[in-house]
C-alpha cells in the first residue's frame, strides 16, 4: 500500500472541516460538519479548524466563527470565483501539507466528492466516501467512519490506521447543526497559495439551475392516495409549512392529479424521510416499500382496517380532508406562539 | 441517408452463449409481434420480429423496448418454428446489464435479492411474519414429505400472505406432511433470470440447490408459478428433487378425499390462468378439475383462457417497472370479467393477484372479488371462512 505523504506520527491533533459556501452563506452540510467536529473533540486538546476557499470568503468565514469554530483558514484568490476541481485541489493540498491535520472531513456534495477523491489520491491517503456517521478516538487519533451500503442493508465501520489525513465525506443531512456559543477569540487566518488562471481547467459559460425534483432527499414527505380524491391543495400547504415535499401513490398519479415523478413506492421513488404523513392511503405493499424506512410514519385513513396502520408509528382513523386543515391550523398556531 | 448496420462479432458470441442456435430458426413471419399482448394495449407494439432479426445478425442495441416483455410466452405459443423468444430477450437484457444501462429501478431489485434474499427490499428476519399465529413447521427431511417453498411475494406482500395463510390452513386441515425453510428461504431467482442477469441467476440456483441438498429435500411445493417454473425448467441439474405447484397438490388432496368440502360458495366464478401455468407449463386443467369437485358451481370461462390466456402484466420483471394506466393488461382482464358478470375471479399466482387487485380497485369494480384458489377452497372447508 502506498505511504501517505505524512503519517500518524507527523499528524497534528486537528480536525479540519472543508467549508462550502454559496452567496456569502455557509451550506447546511458544512454547518452540520462544524457541529460534529466540535462534538467529537469537545473537552479535549484537539483543534478544529475550518478551511474555506473562494474569491471572497469574509462573510462565510465570519459565519463559521459565529457557529463556534475557533479558527478558519481562508484562501482567497481572485480566480476562485467558483468551484474548480484542479485549482481547489491544488490549494487544499498545499494547506493540508502545511497544517498536517489528522482528520479532514468534507460534505458529500457534488463539489465535495469531486474534491475529496482527487485530493486523497494526491495525498496518497484513503477516503471514506458518503459516510453516515463519524466517531473519533481522542487518544489514538483514530477516526471511525460509518458507511451504510446497499440501501442501508449493511453498515461498515472503517478505519484508516496508517494514513493521514483520515478523509471522509459525509452525506448532507446526516449531521444537524447544533447551537454553539461563538468563540470570541476566533481567528481567520489568510493563507496565500500560488495560483494563476492556468490552474483553472474549466470555464463557466452559462449557469442554469434545473428544477429537478428529488423526493428521496426530502426530510418530510406528505403523501396522498386514492382517498384524497385528487385534492392535493391542502397537502401542498402542509408540505410547504413543514418544509417538505408532496408524494403520491399510483392512483392519483394515474388520474393525472399529480406528476408521475412524485410517485412513491416500488415503481416510483423509495424515500427515507424523517417524517412521512400518509393521507387517504390504504397501504398497498408496493407503496409501503417506498416509505417503510421513514423514521416516523403518521397514517391518516378513514378505514380502521386499512393495511397502512400496520406500518405506521401513529395512526389517525379519520378523513384526511378534515384532519389536514386542522393540522395546518394547529401548526400555524404553534409557530405563531413560539415566535411571539 | 441510411446508417450502416455494423455486425458485432463479440456481441454475437455473447448472445449465442445465451440462446445458442435457437434464433436462427426464426424466418421472420411476424406471428410473435402480431400476437404479443402489447399490440392490444398500445400502438407502439413491441416488435419482437425486429428483436429476433437483430439477434440473428447481432446488430444494433436492444433499446428500452426490450423491457416491455412480460415473458408471458404468447409469442412462443404462436411461433411456427418453436423459437425460444424469451431466451433471446433475456440475452438482450443481459447485454444491457453488461453495459449498465438497464431501466432505472431494476438495479436495486437485484441488490435486494443479493442482500435480503428477496427482490422487495424486505428484511430476511421478517420472512416468516406471514405465518404469525399459524402452525407452520420448519422443514425436517425425516418428518416431512415435502418442502413448501413460500416465495418472496407470498412471504412479504400482505395481499399474497393471505393466500399463503389459506393454503397452510388447508394443508394443516388435511394432515399434510410439509415444512418450510423459514428465514433461511431465499429468492428462487426467477425474477433475476427474467430480467436477464443469467450469471447471477445461476449463482442463486446453485446456492438454493445446495441448500435443498443439505436439507434432504426431495419434493418441493411452490406457491408461486414463478418459483415452480424456475425450479422445473431453469435450475441446472436438479434431478434430486421434484417440484410441483400447490394447485397440483390440492387436486391430489381433493381426489384422495383428504379435503372435505363442506359448502359451495355461491358466486359466479371464473379462472384467470397464470402464464406460467398455461403456456410454459400446460397445467391449466388442474384448477378446473379442482373446481369440478364443487357441486353446483357457476363457472364461466373468460374469452382468453388456458393456453391463450392474457398475461396480468407482472411477469418478466415488469412488476418492478411502471406501466401506464391504459397499457395495463390486468385492466383488460378485469373488464373481461366484468363483461361476463363474474363475481369471483380466481387465480393461482401471487403476481397475478397483485396486478388484478390493483386494476380492480383502479377501475373501481365493487362487485368483483379477486381470490387465490387456496382462499376460495379454505372458505369451503373452514366454517368461519376466509380470514
Amino acid at each position: 500500500m502506498a505511504v501517505s505523504l505524512y503519517g500518524p506520527e507527523d499528524a497534528r491533533q486537528t480536525v479540519c472541516v472543508y467549508l462550502e459556501h454559496n452567496a456569502g452563506r455557509l451550506e447546511d452540510v458544512s454547518l452540520g460538519l462544524i457541529s460534529k467536529a466540535l462534538e467529537l473533540t469537545s473537552g479535549s486538546d484537539w483543534r478544529v479548524c475550518g478551511l474555506i476557499l473562494g474569491d471572497d470568503t469574509r462573510k462565510p468565514a465570519q459565519e463559521a466563527l459565529a457557529r463556534g469554530l475557533g479558527e478558519v483558514i481562508s484562501i482567497q484568490h481572485e480566480i476562485m470565483t467558483r468551484f474548480d476541481v484542479s485549482a481547489f485541489t491544488r490549494a487544499c493540498f498545499e494547506v493540508i501539507l502545511q497544517e498536517k491535520p489528522a482528520v479532514f472531513i468534507l460534505g458529500a456534495t457534488p463539489d465535495g466528492r469531486d474534491l475529496a477523491g482527487r485530493l486523497a489520491v494526491r495525498l496518497r491517503t484513503g477516503l471514506n466516501a458518503d459516510c453516515t456517521d463519524l466517531r473519533l478516538n481522542l487518544e489514538t487519533g483514530q477516526l471511525i467512519s460509518e458507511v451504510s451500503g446497499f440501501g442501508g442493508g449493511v453498515i461498515a465501520l472503517l478505519e484508516s490506521p496508517a494514513h493521514r489525513p483520515q478523509m471522509s465525506t459525509v452525506r448532507p443531512g446526516v449531521f444537524e447543526q447544533q447551537f454553539v456559543r461563538p468563540v470570541k477569540s476566533g481567528v481567520i487566518r489568510q493563507i496565500d497559495v500560488s495560483l494563476s488562471r492556468s490552474d483553472l481547467q474549466s470555464e463557466l459559460l452559462e449557469r442554469s439551475v434545473g428544477e429537478r425534483l428529488d423526493l428521496s432527499k426530502s426530510q418530510v414527505l406528505i403523501c396522498g392516495g386514492r382517498g384524497m380524491h385528487g385534492e392535493f391543495v391542502q397537502l401542498n400547504a402542509l408540505a410547504e409549512q413543514l418544509g417538505g415535499e408532496v408524494g403520491a401513490t399510483r392512483p392519483p398519479v394515474d388520474e393525472g392529479y399529480i406528476e408521475r415523478e412524485r410517485q412513491i413506492g416500488q415503481t416510483g421513488v423509495v424515500c427515507r424521510p424523517k417524517l412521512a404523513v400518509t393521507c387517504g392511503i390504504s397501504g398497498a405493499f408496493h407503496f409501503v416499500v417506498g416509505i417503510q424506512e421513514a423514521d416516523t410514519v403518521v397514517a391518516i385513513n378513514i378505514d380502521p382496517q386499512a393495511e397502512i396502520f400496520n406500518y405506521c408509528d401513529y395512526g389517525v382513523v379519520a378523513d384526511a380532508h378534515q384532519v389536514i386543515p386542522a393540522l395546518i391550523e394547529a401548526l400555524a398556531r404553534e409557530s405563531h406562539s413560539s415566535h411571539a | 441517408m441510411i446508417d450502416a448496420l455494423l455486425i458485432d462479432d463479440g456481441l454475437q458470441d455473447e448472445m449465442m452463449g445465451v440462446f445458442g442456435q435457437a434464433a436462427w430458426a426464426c424466418f421472420q413471419c411476424g406471428a410473435c409481434t402480431a400476437t404479443c399482448p402489447w399490440g392490444i394495449v398500445s400502438e407502439r407494439s413491441l416488435s419482437i420480429r425486429e428483436m429476433m432479426r437483430r439477434a440473428q445478425l447481432s446488430v444494433g442495441g436492444a433499446g428500452g423496448d426490450v423491457w416491455l416483455c412480460t415473458d408471458c410466452g404468447q409469442c412462443l405459443q404462436s411461433c411456427p418454428r418453436g423459437v425460444p423468444v424469451s431466451r433471446v430477450f433475456q440475452a438482450w437484457r443481459g447485454q444491457l446489464w453488461k453495459k449498465r444501462t438497464v431501466e432505472s429501478g431494476l438495479t436495486p431489485v437485484l441488490w435486494s435479492v443479493y442482500w435480503n434474499g428477496n427482490p422487495l427490499s424486505q428484511p430476511p428476519s421478517e420472512r416468516m411474519n406471514w405465518a404469525d399465529g399459524l402452525d407452520v413447521p420448519l422443514f425436517d427431511a425425516k418428518e416431512h414429505e415435502y418442502l413448501l417453498f413460500v416465495g418472496c411475494t407470498a412471504s412479504y406482500d400482505p395481499r399474497a400472505q393471505k393466500a399463503a395463510r389459506a393454503l397452510v390452513r388447508i394443508l394443516n386441515t388435511s394432515g399434510s406432511d410439509y415444512g418450510v425453510l423459514g428465514e433461511q428461504e431465499r429468492c428462487c431467482g426467477e425474477c433475476v433470470l427474467r430480467m436477464g442477469h443469467r450469471p447471477y441467476f445461476e449463482d442463486i440456483a446453485r446456492a438454493n440447490l445446495e441448500q435443498f441438498r443439505k436439507a434432504g429435500v426431495r419434493r418441493v411445493v411452490t406457491i408461486s408459478p414463478h418459483c415452480y417454473d424456475a425450479f422445473n425448467n431453469h435450475y441446472p441439474d436438479r434431478k434430486e428433487f421434484v417440484s410441483i405447484h400447490y394447485s397440483q397438490l390440492l387436486l391430489d388432496l381433493l381426489a384422495s378425499g383428504k379435503i372435505d368440502l363442506e359448502s359451495t360458495p355461491s358466486s359466479r366464478l371464473s379462472f384467470h390462468d397464470p402464464c406460467l401455468l398455461s403456456r410454459a407449463n400446460p397445467e391449466y386443467e388442474t384448477p378446473r378439475e379442482i373446481l369440478a369437485h364443487f357441486d353446483g358451481i357457476e363457472f364461466e370461462e373468460l374469452d382468453r383462457s388456458r393456453a391463450e390466456t392474457l398475461c396480468c402484466g407482472g411477469g418478466g420483471g415488469r412488476i418492478f417497472l411502471e406501466t401506464l394506466p391504459d397499457e395495463r393488461f390486468s385492466n383488460l382482464r378485469i373488464q373481461e370479467a366484468q363483461q361476463h358478470a363474474i363475481q369471483t375471479l380466481l387465480t393461482t399466482c401471487p403476481l397475478c393477484i397483485s396486478c388484478l387487485e390493483d386494476s380492480r380497485s383502479a377501475i373501481q369494480v365493487e362487485n368483483l372479488k379477486v381470490l387465490d384458489l387456496a382462499e376460495f377452497i379454505v372458505s369451503a372447508i373452514v366454517p368461519d371462512g376466509r380470514e
